[in-house]
């Protein structure tokens, strides 16, 4: 098997460049058999790496211990699923699973562009292809997952604890697919400068490309978020880790690019940018691998360093220099016509929203590079942790809901101070209301009142946009209010899709406001039947309860939950302890409720005295941010369902017969949604 | 025409751009000014030493070495009555400026405080730049243009009602049976 995977992963290096020459040399000569040849060359090396896969799973599901990979992250007693998972758990896995994915979506791209874009499409190929061969390169040279070793173990040293969650399964592989799939739009903005074919033909050929990365990007978060919510044992769920900040940095610029992508589509403006948007969105997915692997920053995610670092620093730098140059001498290409009427405008908003976006990319980027920089420049280590990134970014969080509010309802080109104000009377009303109401409540923290009434400003907005087409609907087509309704999302998808999202968005703010400044914590030490309380809980430990199995030992604490007199709930935190690794972990236990989750740790446990220690925290509202996240996995679910209107327009700017009337004045442009 | 709808727009654009500002600018959130320091906001101040790279309040070890004794010790300093800043400061003296869990506020290091708000106005100053540019060049454009002016109006969303009043019949007897088919 190790020898069928190490040869899989040689073959589909050899077929990457192959696939890069003949499309090299098919362009040159105009040969549509090489460029054919290329095509299915790239096939083949999806296949090979398919088969790689493959081969390391067998691996891992037989606990063959003569490969290092398995030995270092798998064990005989690991549950399958974990082994299944492990794949991703260890460097080498994690790099060829990435590379699995990558051949994967190029082998999607191949099929979807093989009668269309025959001119971008071989570029993007070889960019592609070229991806491919450094990934390829190092999982045949340096970080090979079919290593063997010389005397093999009885037993692997398992996979690390941390890891050993359900959230293993999903996370990692939804963060890969998030980043991989960016550089599908990357390798098609690579095309297109090349070829000088600088309309938006990439760009509708690559915007469900985009989405489907964001979307991943998006759930990569969420996943991660909630993975240390439920394994980290601190009561939070997002800490500013470098690799962390590693996720977060491209979803933040691939959201910028999807909303100024609408004005190129609208306007054929912006085209600079756009492409700058996609190359930074793509580099920042290198540069989030640069980060996980190079162990440059520490880290919490460190459980995969190695000496990857410099190859990974040199592959980035490499695309940077190429990407810009490349850009730069297609400038003059890329004018286009500069029609811009006014700052009450959407347009203004989009590029104030995008400065928004790329602000707080860049003030996450600064904080998790400044430590190198000041070990550089003044030779002291610090340390840029949450307080700065919270203080940073807080207020600019506050311009972009605020924004995200003013978008949906502000007009293109130009809009009267008269309609100004009719259209927002209702989301001002509704944020200053939801001011005043927090501050009847007695919150006083100025952030806090700030950024519940912008949420409901935001909120207000997306309510008038959807009331504003339902009652449309209703007036033009006579329908009832529910149908209105349904009809309105499902043929204008893009656009209120576009809208559910940013509903989600909108909770998962009030969300992570709410769970950030109002949490409270309480740490007790107790005997069996005593009691003590949080908020309106009022906790009651019961006693221990060891299970232990060849792969674990299980410590939970049973604890009843009352509230008013009332029992609501009996919770089981854990202590664990993994035996292979030797090492000590918790499980804790959480009651959530649209209102706030009651979170229990158990803290230690000391045999002698027969004392518990439990910390407790009670976080409000922390609820509504995985709610928000749910609500903006489905409106991007809607955003990408497929839609006769954009296929047609696909069809239309990529020159082929179309199903739409001609463009006249009145003729909503091509995408009439996602506005 | 165009000056009056000009000089509101700049007016309310730098209304927006104070509103903005005035968000982005306002002291640090979570600063309870005057309130004393509960020893949770101390460990979030200070930064783990066992190597996980999260605060003392956050680390998630179990048994950390670091992380358990420091948050024992920041109770009992608490308790013999010190303030955060003479907590920290012991810290700092003890492992050095690493173990602080945000850059401070001088020298070198109020350069990472800054960038993020420079490169924000920067970049705030260089799109009303590019706009500027743009809104002058489309309106010297728009003077020769043949494109009719209930065009915006005809693609917006928002501000319709005002610039329907302008709609030529036919035109508008279009746009209602192009919406009908639309929506």
């Amino acid at each position: 098997m190790p020898l069928i995977g190490q040869l899989a992963l040689a073959l589909a290096l050899l077929v990457a460049i192959y696939s890069i020459g003949a499309n090299l040399i098919g362009l040159r000569r105009n040969s549509p058999e090489l460029l054919l040849s290329a095509r299915h060359a790239l096939w083949a090396m999806c296949a090979m790496v398919t088969v790689a896969v493959a081969a390391l799973w067998a691996g891992l599901l037989a606990s063959d211990f003569s490969l290092e990979y398995v030995a270092s992250y798998s064990s005989v007693t690991l549950p399958l699923p974990y082994k299944f998972a492990a794949l991703w758990g260890g460097q080498q896995g994690s790099l060829l699973f990435w590379t699995w994915l990558l051949s994967i979506f190029t082998s999607i791209a191949i099929w979807q562009n093989r009668r269309r874009n025959p001119e971008i499409t071989p570029w993007a190929l070889i960019v592609l292809a070229a991806v491919a061969v450094f990934f390829l390169g190092m999982l045949n040279f340096v970080t090979r997952p079919f290593d063997l070793l010389a005397t093999v173990p009885p037993d692997g040293s398992d996979l690390n604890p941390l890891l050993q969650n359900y959230w293993m399964a999903i996370h990692p592989p939804s963060l890969y697919t998030g980043y991989v799939s960016a550089a599908v739009p990357f390798a098609f903005a690579c095309g297109a400068l090349i070829t000088r074919r600088l309309d938006d033909a990439w760009i509708r050929t690559t915007r469900r490309w985009a989405i489907f990365s964001w979307f991943f990007l998006t759930l990569g978060n969420l996943f991660g978020a909630r993975w240390a919510y439920e394994v980290l044992g601190w009561g939070g769920y997002w800490a500013w880790d470098p690799v962390e900040n590693a996720a977060f940095m491209p979803w933040l610029v691939m959201t910028a690019y999807l909303h100024s992508v609408m004005i190129q589509e609208r306007k054929d403006m912006l085209k600079v940018w756009n492409l700058a948007l996609v190359g930074m969105a793509f580099m920042l997915t290198l540069f989030g691998t640069f980060l996980t692997r190079s162990g440059v920053i520490s880290s919490v995610h460190s459980f995969t360093q190695s000496g990857l670092g410099p190859y990974f620093l040199t592959f980035l730098i490499v695309v940077i220099v190429a990407y810009t140059a490349l850009l730069l001498s297609r400038v003059k290409d890329l004018k286009g016509p500069a029609e811009f009427e006014s700052y009450l405008s959407r347009e203004a908003a989009f590029l104030f929203n995008n400065l928004m976006l790329v602000g707080i990319a860049f003030a996450v980027f600064w904080g998790t590079v400044f430590p190198v920089l000041s070990e550089a420049v003044r030779g002291v280590k610090i340390t840029v942790g949450p307080p700065f990134f919270d203080a940073v970014n807080g207020p600019l969080a506050l311009g972009l809901i605020f924004l995200m509010g003013v978008g949906p309802l502000i007009a293109w080109r130009r809009t009267s101070p008269e309609a100004l104000m009719r259209t927002f009377m209702a989301p001002i009303v509704m944020g200053v209301g939801a001011g005043i109401a927090v501050f009847a409540m007695g919150l006083r923290q100025w952030y806090v009142l700030t950024a519940l009434s912008l949420a409901a400003f935001a909120l207000g907005s997306v309510i008038v946009e959807f009331r504003r087409g339902v009652s449309a609907r209703r007036h033009l087509v006579h329908e009832a209010p529910a149908r209105a309704l349904v009809n309105l999302v499902a043929k204008n998808n893009r656009r209120y899709g576009g809208y559910i999202i940013h509903l989600g968005v909108v909770f998962a703010f009030v969300g992570i406001v709410a769970s950030s400044f109002f949490r409270i914590e309480v740490k007790r030490s107790v005997r069996e039947g005593q009691s003590f309380t949080i908020g309106a809980y009022e906790l009651t430990y019961l006693g221990l309860k060891g299970i232990e199995d060849a792969h674990m030992e299980d410590l939970g604490a049973r604890v009843e939950v009352t509230s008013g007199g009332r029992a609501v709930a009996t919770l089981m935190p854990a202590r664990l302890f993994y035996k292979r690794q030797q090492q000590p972990a918790t499980r804790v236990a959480i009651r959530s409720t649209p209102l706030a989750d009651l979170y229990v740790v158990l803290a230690g446990v000391d045999d002698q005295s027969g004392l518990a220690t439990f910390e407790v925290f009670l976080t409000p509202l922390v609820f509504w941010l995985w709610a928000g996240g749910f609500m903006m996995a489905i409106g991007t679910v809607i955003v990408m369902w497929p839609n006769v209107r954009e296929r047609a327009a696909l069809a239309a700017a990529l020159g082929r017969d179309a199903p739409v009337a001609a463009e006249t004045p009145l003729e909503p442009q091509a995408a009439p949604g996602g506005d | 025409m165009n000056s009056p709808r000009k000089s509101f727009d700049t007016r309310a654009l730098a209304a927006a751009a104070a509103l903005v500002l005035a968000i982005a600018f306002v002291a640090p959130p979570r600063e309870a000014a005057g309130a004393r320091a509960s020893g949770q906001e101390i460990a979030e101040a200070l930064t783990c030493q066992c190597g996980c790279g999260l605060t003392v309040a956050n680390c998630n070890h179990p048994n950390c070495s670091f992380s358990v004794p420091t948050r024992e010790r920041i109770d009992a300093m608490l308790a013999q009555g010190k303030g955060r800043a003479e907590i920290v400061a012991y810290f700092r003296k003890q492992y050095g400026e690493k173990i602080l869990s945000a850059p401070t506020t001088q020298g070198f290091n109020l350069l990472a405080w800054t960038m993020p708000f420079i490169a924000l106005l920067a970049g705030g100053a260089m799109i009303v730049l590019v706009m500027g540019r743009w809104r002058t060049r489309g309106a010297g454009a728009g003077d020769s243009s043949d494109v009719p002016a209930p065009r915006s109006s005809g693609q917006s969303n928002s501000g319709q009602s005002n610039a329907a009043a302008q709609f030529d019949p036919a035109l508008r007897e279009r746009l209602e049976r192009e919406l009908k088919e639309r929506i």
